[in-house]
């Protein structure tokens, strides 16, 4: 089978891991599967594991495994490489495991045992952190950028470098506290979790908050304390209007026994400026990390070191660049880069479905063609972004019934010359009642233009004001009017009436 | 049990099929390039690939988002039994946090028979709904969560959409998010970190009148193999329908149908009426029945109203509306007495009507509603000096003195001369 054969070849150049055993495939893809292609020799079922912190995890036998690889990555992985090159067979859009390989490698939930064009950002973290445990002083370092752009998966891999550090350089490691700060049902929460975490031993007394207590622990020199490492992500959900929440939490990097380094991710590049404007003038602002959105480069690198898990060809280069030139210029996000080629695999395999349908004409083909035909093309990178870039508004008004469609027309018509932006249902009545008389089409009451509005404000396209009267209900269009005349201009009637 | 008669049995099938919306929508199962499959292709793949999706269904109520997605789960769930367990929440009733996942654990729980407490606190409930999923990738099991009126889900705060897209960026859940939202915007309304969460698969459910519907109405209305019917009777009663279908005047119908509304449901409306006025004694359907249908499905209640109407209180209407083209200030009885006064005064006509008369009259327009008070102010005055305000357009009021039966020319003079 050639999918698992080109999957040995990778660990047997490493000669720490296992030797896969050959398993025989089945129909479903098992999520165990993958992780024993690894090879990840300490693996104990998942189900015994306790909850804890990360370091007993399961994922953390299965990353002791991956770092080995990495770090002996110098020749094994050039060697690697070219076999690639040698090897890369054509990818077959009808084989079920091949197709299989091809999403799993670009689903955003993959495992990535090397994270590319972030080195810069994570060694700055990484020695950041250092700096802090090595001399047990607290800190705060505040990560931002774009949705998408990497800051989460950077942080797991500090995460991970850092224990290696701490294990190499025999120093005690910190505790580390993950917080998503969506899931915090009170903001004062985040302090008792502190709280658990690096002092459960001590009795939480019941006349001070956990945040009082954490202030009078850090402002005395206790002897011993471990240094405590909070990861607050989406830290934008901890804004309250009097911002007290985040600046306590940022001030608690300030007290002078203080052990708590702070790591805080959030999108706003200005959060730490606007909401904490005291840590300023006591010269203790955060330090900033941005990640900036990925550019059409980058995008190409960390696409090619994800297809690099799959031994076939899949996409067209001149298609890789496309998507990467239109989400580089779009957003940055790799996630939407990631959905486009996931998409456009999809548009490739309904073709070929279709094509097969059509029959043996196609076995004539010389083969060269048939290689060509099997990977993704521009045009199916081209019909994938325009289905994640385009607003279904268009569509819909074309497929609109004749009646809501002369409705939009004579607001377009009403809102023509930009005097005003909404009006009244009434208004909307006459000019809805002219245009149905320049056609023969008999217009309907004001009881169903209203239920007809009202379905048009439903979808998003209409917007309808309340008022005790039905007539006086103020209309606005949500949808630009020149959408509705490129949409309505199929229709020689519209045509006509929109000039 | 006497032999029924088999038009009866007819109609009985035909509409119970008609009512029953999974055998509507297997229509469109069918079709290679329909909605359908697309989405049994996105679920389907995700159960067998241990992928996480998402996906989010977009049309007018009434095109049949709901229905085909009932459709294809109940297709899955025989296809991959104990593989699939649904939750199903709707933006309605389930928008604020911790209800939704209360929402969330309850029915969890139900299904696999787990104690459900009404205590639980938030934290809980989340930790709860992410060690389930945590499970439920472990055990292969993809869980389907389906967010009903997805636009109301997205007001707030967003928690738990980001909550339920971040869980399923992971590799250890196995999960599938299908929004389902009439907004042709919802992805928009998504807050940004959520949007870059959820993987912009869009399925729109466009409505598709004329020739899609003739199929849609063979398929539903062509009588099956049934041993309660005879054999030459279903084969007369298909044959007849399939002229009908094919005719030019059932097409002008259903082309009237979908000037306003053509969505399934509507359409579904219309068979179904057209069933119900079948003549069982000539036992098939004819064209006829679809022609009466029609008006029932798009009624006109005011001019119904009008239809009603005494001469006189016509007379009344019709001053009403003078005064409204000379933009009298204070319309109430009084001043349109004195507007129908002034009738006889210009044209030469005997219909004068005395003053009590003519309010009795005033009465029963303001009853049959095409007549109401302004506002609620005035209860204690008498009807005379209430202002009152016509409740029914100008062309509405045209159209039914056209259509009156015996209305006196004068009126549509007196009409005609203000348009």
């Amino acid at each position: 089978m050639p999918a698992f054969a080109a999957l040995r070849q990778f660990p047997s150049s490493d000669p720490t891991s296992e030797t896969i055993v050959a398993v025989t495939p089945r129909k479903t893809r098992l999520r165990s599967d993958s992780d024993a292609a690894i090879g990840s020799p300490l693996r104990k079922s998942p189900r015994l594991c306790k909850e804890g912190t990360p370091h007993s995890s399961p994922t953390a036998s299965i990353r002791k495994c991956l770092k080995t690889s990495l770090n002996l990555s110098g020749s094994p992985q050039k060697k690697q490489l070219s076999e690639d090159f040698v090897e890369r067979q054509n990818w077959n859009p009808r084989d079920e495991t091949q197709r299989r390989a091809a999403n799993e490698a670009l689903h955003v939930s993959t495992a990535q045992m090397n994270v590319v064009c972030r080195e810069n950002e994570q060694n700055r973290i990484l020695d950041f952190c250092k700096k802090c445990i090595k001399e047990e002083k607290a800190g705060s370092l505040y990560v931002c950028g774009c949705p998408g752009t990497g800051k989460t998966l950077s942080m797991e891999k500090v995460k991970v470098m850092l224990a290696d550090w701490e294990n190499e350089e025999c120093i005690q490691y910190p505790d580390v506290l993950p917080i998503n700060c969506t899931s915090l049902a009170n903001m004062n929460d985040i302090f008792s979790k502190i709280i658990e975490k690096n002092h459960s031993g001590k009795k939480r007394s019941r006349s001070t908050s956990s945040l009082q207590q954490l202030q009078n622990l850090y402002s005395q020199q206790t002897p011993g304390m471990k240094m405590i490492l909070v990861i607050a992500d989406e830290l934008d959900y901890l804004i309250t209007r009097d911002r007290a929440v985040l600046h306590d939490l940022f001030m608690l990097t300030t007290l002078p026994f203080s052990k708590c380094i702070l790591l805080g991710v959030a999108n706003a590049i200005d959060l730490a400026d606007r909401f904490i404007p005291k840590l300023r003038s006591l010269n203790c602002k955060p330090m900033v990390i941005t990640f900036c959105a990925y550019s059409k480069d980058q995008i190409i690198n960390i696409l090619q070191e994800r297809l690099r898990a799959v031994p076939y060809t899949v996409f067209q280069p001149q298609a890789l660049e496309l998507c990467a030139r239109k989400v580089a210029a779009a957003s940055g996000d790799m996630r939407k880069a990631l959905a486009v080629c996931r998409s456009a695999i999809e548009i490739l395999i309904g073709d070929s479905m279709l094509s097969s349908l059509d029959g043996p004409e196609d076995q004539h083909k010389p083969a060269e063609n048939v290689s060509m035909s099997n990977q993704v093309r521009i045009d199916h990178v081209a019909a994938a972004l325009s289905k994640v870039y385009k607003s279904p508004v268009v569509d819909t008004i074309i497929s609109l019934p004749q009646h809501q469609q002369i409705i939009l027309c004579s607001a377009v018509k009403l809102f023509r010359g930009g005097k005003k932006k909404d009006t009244t249902l009434g208004e909307l009545n006459k000019y809805y009642v002219d245009v149905c008389k320049s056609t023969s089409i008999p217009p309907v009451g004001i009881l169903e233009l209203s239920s007809m509005c009202r379905v048009l404000d439903d979808q998003g396209i209409l917007k309808l004001g309340q008022s005790r009267d039905d007539k006086l209900r103020r209309v606005t269009l949500k949808v630009d009017g020149a959408d509705i005349v490129f949409a309505l201009q199929g229709v020689r009637f519209f045509r006509n009436c929109l000039q | 049990m006497g032999v029924e008669n088999p038009a009866e049995v007819a109609k009985f099938i035909i509409r119970s099929r008609i009512a029953d919306p999974l055998f509507v929508y297997s229509y469109f199962s069918q079709l290679p390039d329909s909605n359908y499959s697309k989405l049994k292709y996105i679920i389907s793949s995700s159960v067998t690939e241990a992928c996480n999706n998402s996906v989010l269904l977009l049309g007018p109520r009434g095109c049949g988002k709901t229905a085909v997605l009932e459709l294809v789960l109940e297709d899955l769930l025989k296809e991959h039994p104990d593989m699939i367990s649904v939750v199903k929440l709707n933006g309605l009733l389930h928008s604020d946090n911790n209800c939704a996942l209360k929402e969330i654990a309850r029915q969890v729980c139900m299904e696999h028979q787990l104690q459900f407490s009404k205590m639980a606190s938030f934290d809980e409930n989340s930790k709860f709904l992410l060690s389930i999923l945590r499970e439920c990738g472990l055990a292969h099991k993809t869980i389907v969560f389906v967010l009903e009126e997805f636009d109301l889900f997205t007001e707030g705060k967003q928690r738990l959409l980001y909550s339920l897209l971040d869980a399923m960026q992971s590799v250890s859940s196995q999960a599938v998010v299908v929004g389902v939202s009439c907004r042709l915007d919802a992805d928009q309304l998504l807050e940004k970190r959520v949007r870059s969460r959820f993987s912009h698969r869009k399925l729109l459910f466009l409505s598709s009148p004329g020739e899609d519907f003739q199929r849609l109405a063979e398929h539903i209305l062509l009588l099956p193999m049934d041993s309660r019917l005879p054999n030459d009777f279903r084969a007369s009663f298909n044959e007849k329908l399939l002229n009908i279908l094919a005719g030019e005047e059932f097409k002008g119908v259903v082309d009237q149908l979908c000037y306003s509304d053509s969505t399934v449901s509507h359409l579904l409306r219309f068979l179904f009426c057209a069933v119900c006025h079948m003549d069982l004694s000539s036992g098939s359907l004819s064209i006829q029945n679809f022609k009466s249908a029609l008006p029932s499905i798009q009624r006109q209640p005011k001019q119904e109203a009008l239809k009603d109407c005494s001469v006189l209180q016509l007379y009344l209407l019709v001053c009403m509306k003078r005064l409204e083209v000379k933009e009298v200030e204070l319309c109430n009885f009084n001043s349109i007495m004195k507007e129908y006064k002034s009738i006889p005064d210009s044209f030469q006509t005997c219909d004068n009507f005395a003053r009590n008369v003519c309010l009795r009259a005033f009465e029963h327009l303001l009853q049959r509603g095409l007549v109401s008070f302004q506002d609620n102010r005035g209860q204690g005055q008498s009807t005379e000096f209430r202002p009152v305000k016509l409740l029914i357009s100008w062309h509405e009021l045209q159209q039914g003195l056209q259509s009156f039966p015996s209305c006196p020319v004068l009126l549509h003079k007196l009409m005609a001369r203000e348009g």
